[in-house]
C-alpha cells in the first residue's frame, strides 16, 4: 500500500511538488506544500493533516539545531509540531546530522572535492555535522551563519568556534520569531542581494541552505561545487548559467527537484515506521540508500 | 547599578574584544535609549565598531530603544535578554531589524551562557 507524507512548508507556494520515491519496497508519495512564511496556516494544514498521512515533514524550517552534544529547539517548530497528536511530524535534522556526513566524506573519497579547498557554508548551526565533516578531512571552512542570518560582517572559521557561538545564541535565538531569523514566504524569491559576495568568490564549494545561497550569490560562480538540496529545474538551470561546476545534491532528485531533508526523513519514517530517535536510525539512513545526486552542469 | 553604569560596562566589554570589534567593523549608527518610566535618555553610539555611551540626546539617531529604566539596564548588563521584555511588550525598539538583532547577539556574546 501506497505511503503518503506532506511537507509543510514556510516557504513559497510557487516551489510546490509531488513525486513519488521507494524505500525499502515501499511507494511512498510525497507532497510539499508552501504556506508563503503563514505560520497560523502552516499550524492549521498540520492539524488537518493530523492522522490523515503517514508523517509530516516541517519545511522552511528546523524544529532541531543539532551541535555536536547540543540539541536546540526552534519555538516556533514546537509550536507547529504540536498541532499534530497522531502523526509522527519530522524536520530533517535527523538526516542532516548522518546523511550529510556520509555524503561528503564519499564526495571527499570520490575526488570531486579535495582536502585544502575552502568551503563556505553559508549558515552551518543547521547542518553541523555537514561543517563538521568538512573540517575534519581538512577543507577551510567559513561558516556565514552571522553574515547571512544577522548581516553581521564576520566569518566563523572552525566548528568550535561555530559551537561557541551556538553555546552562547541559539538558547536565546531559538526564542525569537523565525521569520527573524531565516527568510520565509515571499522573502524566499527576493532579487540577489550580493553584498557579500567575496566569500563566495574567495571559496571553491558553497554548501549549504539552498534559500541563501540563491539569495546572496554573485553574478558569476564559475568552476565552484555547489553542495545543497531543495532544487528545483528553474534554480538548477539557474545555477548553470552562473557557471557551476558540479551541482551536489544531498537528498535524491524526483521529477527534478530535490527535496529537503524534511521530506525525505518524512518519507523514512512512513516507510519503516521509526523516528530519528530510534538507535536504529543510523543504519536505517544507510540501509534506504539515499544518494543524492551529481550533476555536472559546466565543464 | 545606572542605566549609564551598564551601559558603560557594555562599551568596555565590546570595545576590549577583538572578536566584537571586527563584528562591528563596519557598523555604525547612533542609538537613543528612552526610559518610559523615567525618560531620562542614554545614548549609545557605535562609530565604525568604536562604541560610546552617554546621558542626554543624539541627534538623529538611527535607532529609539523604549522600556522601563530597569530593564533598559538588566539587557545592557546581561541580567536579562532581550526576548522577554520583547515578547512581552516591556520593549519597544524602532529601527532596522538588523540592527535590533545585532544588539542581541552582541549582548548575548557578552553574556551568554
Amino acid at each position: 500500500m501506497t505511503k503518503h507524507i506532506v511537507s509543510v512548508s514556510l516557504g513559497s507556494r510557487h516551489r510546490d511538488q509531488s513525486g513519488e520515491l521507494t524505500l525499502f519496497g515501499e511507494t511512498v508519495r510525497v507532497s510539499r506544500q508552501g504556506t508563503d512564511g503563514d505560520l497560523a496556516a502552516a499550524e492549521a494544514m498540520i492539524r488537518e493533516l493530523d492522522g490523515t498521512v503517514d508523517a509530516i515533514g516541517l519545511g522552511g524550517i528546523d524544529r532541531y539545531l543539532v551541535v555536536r552534544d547540543r540539541r536546540y529547539e526552534i519555538q516556533d517548530a514546537v509550536r507547529l509540531a504540536k498541532a499534530a497528536s497522531k502523526t509522527p511530524v519530522v524536520d530533517g535534522s535527523g538526516l542532516k546530522d548522518t546523511l550529510e556526513r556520509t555524503i561528503i566524506a564519499q564526495l571527499d573519497q570520490d575526488g570531486l572535492i579535495h582536502s585544502g579547498q575552502s568551503v563556505l557554508m553559508v549558515s552551518a548551526m543547521d547542518r553541523f555535522g555537514m561543517a563538521e565533516t568538512f573540517e575534519k578531512l581538512g577543507y577551510r571552512l567559513v561558516a556565514g551563519d552571522l553574515i547571512f542570518a544577522s548581516h553581521i560582517n564576520y566569518p566563523i572559521r572552525t566548528a568550535d568556534e561555530l559551537e561557541e557561538m551556538a553555546r552562547k545564541l541559539l538558547p536565546e535565538v531559538t526564542r525569537m520569531p523565525f521569520s527573524q531569523l531565516y527568510p520565509v514566504g515571499i522573502e524566499q524569491t527576493e532579487p540577489s542581494d550580493p553584498r557579500y559576495g567575496r566569500y563566495f568568490e574567495e571559496a571553491d564549494i558553497i554548501a549549504g541552505d539552498f534559500h541563501y545561497i540563491r539569495r546572496y550569490m554573485p553574478d558569476s560562480l564559475a568552476g565552484k561545487t555547489v553542495v545543497t538540496n531543495t532544487t528545483t529545474a528553474a534554480d538548477v538551470e539557474h545555477l548553470r548559467q552562473k557557471g557551476v561546476h558540479w551541482l551536489v545534491t544531498t537528498t535524491p532528485v524526483l521529477e527534478g527537484r530535490s527535496y529537503g531533508t524534511n521530506v525525505i526523513e518524512a518519507a523514512l519514517t512512513a516507510a519503516s515506521g521509526l523516528g530519528a530517535d530510534s538507535p536504529r536510525w543510523a543504519s536505517l539512513v544507510t540501509a534506504a540508500h539515499l544518494d543524492g545526486t551529481r550533476l555536472k552542469l559546466n565543464d | 547599578m545606572t542605566l549609564l553604569d551598564a551601559l558603560q560596562q557594555f562599551v568596555t566589554e565590546c570595545n576590549q574584544n577583538a572578536r566584537l570589534r571586527e563584528m562591528n567593523r563596519d557598523w555604525t549608527r547612533r542609538i537613543q535609549l528612552d526610559p518610559d518610566d523615567t525618560h531620562h535618555h542614554h545614548w549609545l553610539v557605535s562609530d565604525a565598531g568604536e562604541l560610546s555611551a552617554g546621558e542626554g540626546l543624539v541627534k538623529n539617531p538611527d535607532m529609539l530603544i523604549q522600556a522601563p529604566e530597569d530593564i533598559l539596564t538588566q539587557i545592557f548588563s546581561g541580567q536579562m535578554t532581550p526576548t522577554e521584555p520583547y515578547n512581552a511588550g516591556d520593549l519597544l525598539v524602532r529601527g532596522q531589524q538588523d540592527d535590533m538583532m545585532r544588539l542581541d547577539i552582541l549582548t548575548l556574546l557578552i553574556w551568554g551562557e
